[in-house]
């Protein structure tokens, strides 16, 4: 006999092990692959980025090539697109770059390519890079042009802080400027010449620095130039300036799109041509976006998850999915501490209901309502009915009172009651009925006991399945609802005392 | 704060003890010796008594039973030439839904605490009845009439009114524990031990007292009648005994409580019997039912009749 139970046991303990290790691994994929969090946050910021090439072509086959942020580097990317009407578009995956090619076209072109980009707290603004390249040391037109040159770098190592390259950028990003360092720049200071004149300055101390071109992300930024950024290789890493301000690091809000020596975009066949960049800010709740993820990570387990569902199914499960660790909880205040209830699943239902009603004005209502009920229910025994129909007149009784209070509540403004409509009434109808016979067969005492213990087993269950953290963690973990159903078939065996049992059979052992 | 948990006793003590709980009980005890299909055998009074009658164990008889609600006015005809008798529902528990008429004259019928009703009011109770306000789970029930027992005037000092019942519990078709039910002023002539019975734990080779309890407290005389419960003595005992192991028989049911109470006339009989039999005897016994069940499974000797297994336990119980 004992036997048989132990593998009983054992094959739960064994379910039991497997669930677990499974829920853990869906739970570490879901963190790790599609962003999901055990904090329950609304939404995630995301940022649509549309570069928009126009040109106008010359008549001869079209081919435009457009750097295109790595994958992973900076942001994190949900979605990549081209709208590109008649033209054939291949991904150059090595040199990051979109390549669109069409036969010779007549009118003004316009391609859109568009990014979609979450999260940047990867951002390092720091890119190893161990292969030292390669300076081409600057030439000097006139011996004047050097001793400008060995101006500034004097100039520039009289501050303290800093390696070489951030100082001279420092230098030529100073709201004041030198009178020297002034006389070294042009007066149209485009970020572009900027950039060019910090490169020739450095390469003059054999320091290699590049440009970077792409694109500040901030809300209202519609069909503006891609930004410039300078790249100073320093100790083995490409380090990101700012050659705005100074400022060393890649900003937070940057999509770099092209580095170094290749172009932003090239456009072969088309001339006037020109890139604007706009930028769109948009929250998306965290389980649409790993479904983005998902597709791009080219994952068909979502599509088979609740979290592809259309949002209204959505709500329905995420409110089902909280239900397992209620009846967890029920499972073991009844067979582990043992508190008797009115009916197995009573006290859930009016968990659920509080969670719809609100706490306290829930709670209100149902003792104005089983009140009020139980007194019915005492007129109702002078009359001698028979069990249904006195059941039925109990129930459209309570959906009276319901409507009673909900007029009362609206009117008088008084929101509290107006919560009585979600109370299920059939159950609220059960536990009058039952209390109203214990009343009579056991007495007040009993009968009150009873209710107050089916309200005390609600009022937990409700603080669990109303808390906001489970809720969320119970829809985005779903899969430890399977544990949660080995853990109550394990329960299913537990041969142990109840906690009320202990202080029923205490005068066993106080005897003897 | 430490104080409050004293009121738990240690589980490793109460297992030394053998004490059973109600999740052993549920998981070993009835899980295992309990067929699901048997159980209407004992949770209908009816088919019950119809068995018990085809293997000659003595129980109160049947007067009549209403099964349809357009029965119940019939009620006055089926107990025409009755002067008391005992309604109940068929799948009742825990004495739930019992009218006990004392006396029924001119259409009054007294109820055992003296209480007298009109034929409406018994009516109600029927109909009650039958639309499953006293049975489990609520389905619709039968309601079935016997007659009263005369119990026997050997207790008439122990209860307070009520029926004082002897709970035999059966385990592989041996009695193995035994208690006497003795009804209080606060549990209203009923005899259920939380709603403030006494039970008396009784010895199971003599049937007498050994120990008894209140409201889980051991207690030495009847809070109402002020009787010695010590002295207390049932008589017939082996008649008891025979009654629970002839249960067996009857039911194959490996573990059930039978109800037995003592008759004037007739002796004892069988009222009820209980595949869910539950753990309070082992209080009013101060004893674990565990231990007993473990010492039957181990030494008790296997195929006996009825008749040896009632020997047995007589003659080497502990």
């Amino acid at each position: 006999m004992k036997k048989k139970i132990c593998s009983v046991r054992g094959i739960l303990a064994i379910c039991l092990f497997l669930a677990v290790a499974f829920a853990s691994f869906a739970t570490y994929y879901k963190i790790a692959h599609w962003g999901f969090s055990f904090k329950p946050h609304e939404g995630t910021e995301i940022w649509t980025v549309d570069a928009h090439i126009s040109f106008i072509p010359t008549g001869e086959p079209i081919e435009v090539a457009l750097s295109t942020p790595r994958l992973g580097a900076e942001y994190k990317i949900l979605s990549e697109d081209v709208v590109a009407k008649g033209y054939t578009i291949t991904k150059d995956e090595k040199n990051h770059r979109m390549i669109m090619k069409s036969a010779p076209k007549k009118h003004k072109q316009d391609i859109y390519y568009r990014i979609m980009l979450y999260d940047n707290e990867d951002v390092v603004g720091k890119i190893r890079d161990y292969n030292k390249p390669k300076v081409t040391k600057p030439t000097f037109e006139s011996e004047q042009q050097r001793a400008m040159v060995e101006e500034i770098w004097k100039l520039a190592e009289t501050q303290k802080e800093g390696t070489s390259a951030a100082k001279i950028i420092k230098l030529l990003t100073a709201e004041v400027l030198k009178p020297e360092v002034d006389t070294f720049l042009p007066v149209k200071k485009s970020q572009r010449i900027m950039a060019e004149k910090i490169m020739y300055l450095l390469s003059y101390k054999n320091i290699a620095s590049r440009i970077v071109r792409g694109v500040k992300i901030s809300e209202k930024r519609r069909e503006a130039p891609a930004d410039l950024m300078l790249e100073v290789y320093e100790g083995g890493k490409w380090m990101v300036y700012n050659i705005e301000t100074g400022a060393a690091g890649l900003p937070k809000n940057f999509v770099v799109f092209q580095r170094g020596g290749v172009s932003l975009y090239d456009v072969v066949g088309g001339r006037h041509s020109d890139i604007k960049f706009s930028v769109i800010q948009s929250a998306v709740s965290s389980f649409k976006m790993a479904g983005k993820r998902a597709k791009y990570e080219d994952s068909r387990v979502f599509d088979f998850t609740i979290y592809n569902l259309p949002t209204l199914e959505q709500n329905t499960l995420k409110w089902l999915m909280i239900f397992p660790l209620g009846i967890l909880l029920v499972v073991l205040l009844r067979n582990v501490i043992g508190i008797p209830t009115m009916g197995t699943f009573t006290p859930m239902l009016v968990a659920m209901s509080l969670v719809r009603t609100g706490f306290c004005a829930g709670l209100i209502c149902f003792a104005l309502i089983i009140a009020l009920g139980l007194l019915i229910r005492t007129l109702l025994t002078r009359l001698n009915l028979l069990l249904v129909p006195r059941i039925s007149a109990v129930v459209i009784f309570v959906i009276l009172i319901m409507q009673v209070l909900t007029i009362f509540g609206y009117q008088y403004d008084i929101r509290i009651a107006s919560s009585a409509v979600f109370f299920p009434i059939i159950i609220t109808a059960w536990i009058i009925e039952r209390a109203s016979i214990t009343w009579e067969e056991e007495g007040a005492q009993n009968a009150t006991k009873q209710i107050i213990n089916t309200s005390l087993v609600a009022v937990l269950t409700y603080f669990v399945i109303s808390n906001t953290y489970i809720r969320h963690i119970m829809f985005a973990f779903n899969e430890w609802n399977l544990v949660i159903l080995i853990l109550v078939m394990q329960l299913g065996t537990y041969t142990g005392y109840r906690l009320v049992e202990l202080k029923r059979f205490a005068p066993l052992i106080k005897e003897k | 704060m430490w104080e409050y948990f004293k009121i738990f006793s240690n589980p490793k003590k109460l297992r030394e003890r053998g004490v059973l709980g109600m999740n052993a009980r549920n998981y070993y005890i009835i899980g295992q010796h309990n067929k699901r299909s048997l159980y209407p055998l004992v949770d209908d009074k009816v088919q019950t008594k119809m068995l018990a009658d085809k293997i000659n164990i003595n129980t109160p008889h049947k007067i009549g039973v209403i099964e349809h609600q357009y029965e119940v006015k019939d009620l006055l005809r089926i107990v025409e030439g009755y002067s008391e008798f005992v309604i109940k529902p068929a799948h009742g528990s825990q004495g739930k839904g019992v009218l006990v008429i004392k006396n029924f004259a001119n259409g009054i019928f007294t109820t055992a605490s003296g209480k007298e009703l009109g034929f409406n009011e018994v009516y109600k109770h029927v109909s009650n009845i039958l639309s499953g306000l006293y049975s489990l789970g609520g389905q619709y029930d039968t309601a079935l009439i016997e007659e009263l027992v005369h119990f026997s005037n050997v207790f008439q000092n122990f209860s307070y009114q009520g029926i004082p019942d002897v709970r035999v519990i059966v385990y592989k078709g041996y009695p193995i524990m035994s208690m006497m039910r003795l009804a209080t002023k606060e549990s209203d002539g009923r005899a259920n031990l939380h709603q403030g019975a006494v039970g008396v734990g009784l010895n199971m080779r003599t049937g007498c007292a050994n120990n008894a309890v209140s409201h889980n407290l051991p207690i030495a005389t009847h809070p109402d009648t002020g009787a010695d419960l010590m002295t207390l003595q049932v008589p017939m005992w082996k008649e008891h005994l025979m009654i629970g192991a002839l249960a067996f028989e009857m039911t194959g049911l490996g573990y059930l409580g039978a109800d037995i109470v003592l008759d004037k006339f007739r002796g004892p009989m069988m009222l009820e019997l209980n595949a869910r039999p539950g753990l309070a005897i082992q209080i009013a016994n101060c004893r674990g039912l565990k231990e007993v069940i473990k010492n039957v499974d181990k030494y008790y000797p296997k195929g006996l009749s009825a008749q040896q297994r009632v020997d047995y336990v007589l003659n080497n119980a502990k």
